[in-house]
């Protein structure tokens, strides 16, 4: 009966918008237009480096969709994107600022690579099962002690959970110099795993795996957990007025830690796609900005699990054909982080722009409306 | 033009979102003068105050400070320009000194010491002077509301304050604290000074002020000398519209099960010193039992107690002849009592959240909301629906923000739930705070028909006129017990008001 109903209060809240005069055509014209002058402004720091930024431009795009390699390549690069957008957008719905995404990633890898290598006798699907498992396993015990640490000291999980950060990484190191390393032993790094720990591609000859599709999955997941959910009720009750959440008997410290136990468990599944879907081993220092770059996608996708997965395919654009132009030119590499960077300056930019906008907006017909002496 | 106004704000406009909180207001203020600044909540008063104090920008409009055009851009213009402001939330920092809270934010240039020795003898100083002594090495937290306040006054006078701005100062006060206050406001006026008086009270205004400024939507509806007003008038411009108070009217007596029992409770402050000590009080089937007293002296610590939110050293609590534990908020909200908290905006509601998903705050895991935690969107909403017809809430809809309500529907939003959630007993504090005449009156219309249902119902106000109003039996709360219970007919302002300075006529003085 009522779950046929699909109307959230946030649907409404959106309703009312298109409804309104900010139909959704300018809802979708905002961050359009402010990804087109983020990408505008990283063209001028390309001029200030003496490279036509149309030329550029022009051989990014022509580069990123190429061919069906690069264009599947953009997707598969999205996909621990749109996980560790999650951990920090997740955990951002609660008003919990988990900055350790990068530790709860390392710890997903370790753990998928460990079992990957350890148990490569499993069928495929069984132990890709079991390090997907073991991933956010590790992603989320590792997010957990976080919010644990919030929820039994009240520590501040911003600093824990960056700390936590480095000790993860340390453990990742020790494990690649010692029990993990290489049989040749020559360098940190694992051995490649076996094939059945590999997931398995999508579409043929290219890099992208099923694990898109899974990464999808889970922000559908998210959304539904955060709106469709008494727990993301409470979830975003704690997040709105943590007070009121107390007064309404919601155990904040219990949403403390399991939003962080959600949160690092994404963080975690995204080191086992990168572990198992394209790497195919861990190397030492191994994707050190996956975890910012969450931070950033989250915050481009406004925390919304549709947004983050979005930004982390414009991101994902944005890698491929960057590190293809940079390869082909004398470009420096730093430019794809200037455009990242450049990007969600405009996009935030925007946000307060539309608010702006909203507030004079409102003033004026209020204004009109009381001069036309209607009271209230 | 005249060059001699203190203050004289010219045309001032102010818009805020969904509001135009300042419509081409204008005021003058002589110097040696009290003007009241007289409103119901949301006229417009505060923020008047806030442009002339520079917190605010005005959209249009001048202010003149002794005959000269100024610009204020923050509360540190203002205070070069000689105005001070006590707000009705203090500012103060509570770990701190109250020397250290004085200086704090002081220029070098300001000409004034920042040296912790030499300004703590100037406030003390100031103090004597005044009448406003307060140990300067106190820490702020540890002080009670009507010394914080002091702390406050004394801050704009080390700045050298000549118009003060006050806004509700009485709000917190005890009759006699009340009394002190205004004696500091009529030697500092004697003085050549100004104060800016803003309030919703008409006897203070009777009392206090020389001349009287009514705001009314935004907009000012009227100046008059103290001798042309009388509270009459000033109601009727205030409010501009007939009002129908309740009059505590009731159609039967309370029964005579108790509902809520309260025995030798004990409670520890946030400060783990005794906040409630050997407190009892037993609430009956359709009885409304009033706590009258200055705030701090307990009443927040109670009702936090009986929504599960503070533990109890010792004591108990017994719902129908049975003990409960407390424990928590959600075992409380499943006994059957609904709070109405103080403060809706911090404790009451999420505001960014919409009207239904505040309905559902409490009960939402209620069989027909939700089962094995996935939500009834559907039958949320319908819920929703009903109760916004049943309360008349005014809202476009179920789904819009609560943040987008007035304060009124706000409120009724809040007593709509836990009316819902409170089948036995209601605990409200402050219930109409913020509130103006009309939405007031609802509440304590909707409070009384609860009690005609039979429920049991604890108010616990610092609005004696509310506790009188509408209570069938008063209990003066002081220094964490009840110091003495009245019967509706037996309670009179004066002695209620002397119990809650703690002067017990009857018995020896009790210890603070």
């Amino acid at each position: 009966m009522a779950q046929k109903d699909k109307q959230t209060p946030v649907d409404s809240y959106l309703g009312e918008k298109i409804k309104s005069r900010e139909g959704s055509f300018y809802m979708f014209l905002w961050p359009v237009f402010s990804v087109l002058l983020g990408l505008a402004a990283s063209g001028m720091m390309m001029l200030l480096l003496g490279h036509n930024p149309f030329l550029v431009f022009l051989k990014l795009f022509s580069f990123a969709f190429r061919d069906m390699y690069n264009v599947a390549d953009i997707f598969a690069k999205a996909a621990p994107l749109i996980l560790t957008g999650l951990a920090f957008g997740f955990a951002f719905r609660a008003t919990l600022f988990n900055i350790g995404g990068q530790g709860q990633f390392y710890m997903g890898c370790v753990a998928a690579v460990f079992c990957a290598l350890k148990l490569y006798f499993l069928p495929s699907f069984f132990l890709l099962l079991v390090c997907l498992s073991a991933s956010m396993l590790a992603g989320g015990a590792w997010g957990a002690f976080v919010g644990y640490t919030k929820a039994r000291f009240n520590a501040s999980e911003f600093l824990i959970s960056m700390m936590s950060t480095y000790v993860a990484l340390a453990i990742m190191n020790y494990m690649l110099r010692g029990p993990l390393k290489e049989i040749k032993g020559e360098y940190p790094q694992t051995d490649v795993i076996a094939q059945n720990a590999w997931i398995p591609t999508l579409v043929p000859h290219t890099r992208l795996h099923w694990g898109f599709v899974l990464a999808l999955g889970i922000a559908l997941v998210a959304y539904f957990v955060l709106w469709k959910t008494s727990l993301g009720f409470k979830i975003r009750a704690v997040g709105m007025n943590r007070n009121a959440a107390r007064y309404a008997g919601i155990d904040e410290k219990r949403v403390f830690i399991v939003v962080f136990l959600i949160s690092g468990a994404f963080a975690g599944l995204a080191g086992f796609m990168e572990v198992n879907g394209i790497q195919h081993m861990l190397v030492q220092g191994f994707n050190p900005m996956i975890g910012a770059e969450g931070i950033g996608i989250a915050i481009l996708g406004n925390a919304h699990p549709l947004g983050i997965v979005l930004s982390a395919i414009l991101f994902g654009a944005l890698k491929v054909g960057g590190n293809l132009v940079v390869q082909t030119s004398t470009i420096p590499s730093s430019i794809i982080g200037i455009m990242e960077g450049f990007v969600m300056l405009f996009v935030i930019l925007s946000y307060f722009l539309q608010d702006k906008i909203t507030t004079r907006r409102s003033k004026k017909e209020l204004r009109s409306k009381e001069k036309g002496g209607v009271s209230r | 033009m005249s060059i001699d106004h203190a203050v004289s704000l010219k045309k001032i406009t102010k818009s805020f979102p969904g509001t135009l909180a300042n419509d081409e207001v204008s005021l003058i203020v002589e110097p040696g003068e009290v003007l009241a600044l007289l409103g119901e909540n949301g006229a417009g008063k505060t923020t008047l105050m806030k442009i002339l104090y520079g917190m605010y920008q005005p959209d249009e409009g001048e202010i003149f400070i002794q005959g000269r055009k100024v610009t204020i851009r923050s509360p540190h213009d203002a205070m070069s320009n000689g105005i001070g402001m006590i707000h009705q939330h203090f500012m103060l920092i509570p770990v701190h000194t109250v020397v250290e809270n004085i200086v704090l934010g002081l220029r070098s240039d300001s000409g004034k010491s920042c040296r912790i020795k030499e300004a703590a003898q100037e406030i003390s100083r100031l103090g004597r002077q005044y009448g406003l002594e307060v140990d300067p090495y106190a820490l702020v937290r540890q002080l009670p509301v009507g010394m914080q306040q002091r702390v406050e006054i004394l801050k704009a006078l080390y700045r050298g304050a000549r118009i003060l701005i006050m806004d509700e100062p009485t709000a917190v006060l005890t009759p006699q604290e009340t009394s002190r206050l205004f004696e500091f406001v009529r030697e500092f006026t004697d003085a050549g000074n100004s104060v800016i008086f803003i309030t919703h009270k008409l006897n203070e205004v009777m009392e206090i002020a020389d001349r009287v400024n009514v705001m009314r939507d935004g907009r000012m509806v009227g100046s008059l000398r103290k001798e042309e007003a009388d509270e009459n008038v000033l109601a009727t411009m205030m409010v501009g519209r007939e009002l129908q108070l309740t009059t505590g009217e009731r159609d039967k007596l309370p029964g005579k099960t108790p509902v809520l029992e309260v025995k030798g409770l004990y409670v520890k402050s946030n400060r783990g010193n005794m906040a409630l000590e050997d407190l009892s009080l037993q609430i009956r089937e359709g009885e409304i039992f009033g706590i009258a007293g200055v705030s701090g002296n307990g009443q927040e610590e109670l009702a936090e107690t009986l929504c599960g939110l503070r533990r109890k050293e010792s004591g108990e609590i017994l719902l129908s002849g049975i003990q409960i534990s407390g424990q928590n908020a959600l075992s409380m909200i499943r006994e059957g009592i609904g709070y109405i908290p103080a403060d809706r905006h911090l404790e009451g509601l999420v505001l960014d959240m919409s009207v239904e998903e505040n309905l559902v705050l409490k009960n939402h895991g209620e069989e027909g909301l939700s089962r094995q935690g996935i939500l009834f969107w559907k039958n949320i909403r319908d819920l929703a629906r009903k109760k916004v017809k049943d309360f008349s809430i005014k809202t476009p809809g179920p789904g819009t923000r609560v943040k987008a309500l007035s304060g009124g529907n706000q409120q009724k939003v809040v007593v709509a739930r836990e009316i819902m959630i409170g089948t036995r007993c209601l605990v409200a504090v402050q219930p109409t705070r913020g509130l103006d005449l009309g939405a007031a009156d609802y509440v304590h219309k909707v409070l009384m028909e609860e009690r005609s249902k039979g429920k049991a119902i604890l108010l616990i106000s610092t609005e004696l006129s509310e506790v009188m109003t509408l209570s069938d039996r008063i209990g003066v709360i002081y220094g964490g017990r009840i110091l003495r219970t009245f019967d509706r007919e037996d309670a009179d302002i004066e002695k209620v008001g002397l119990l809650m300075a703690g002067i017990n006529g009857d018995k020896n003085g009790t210890e603070g």
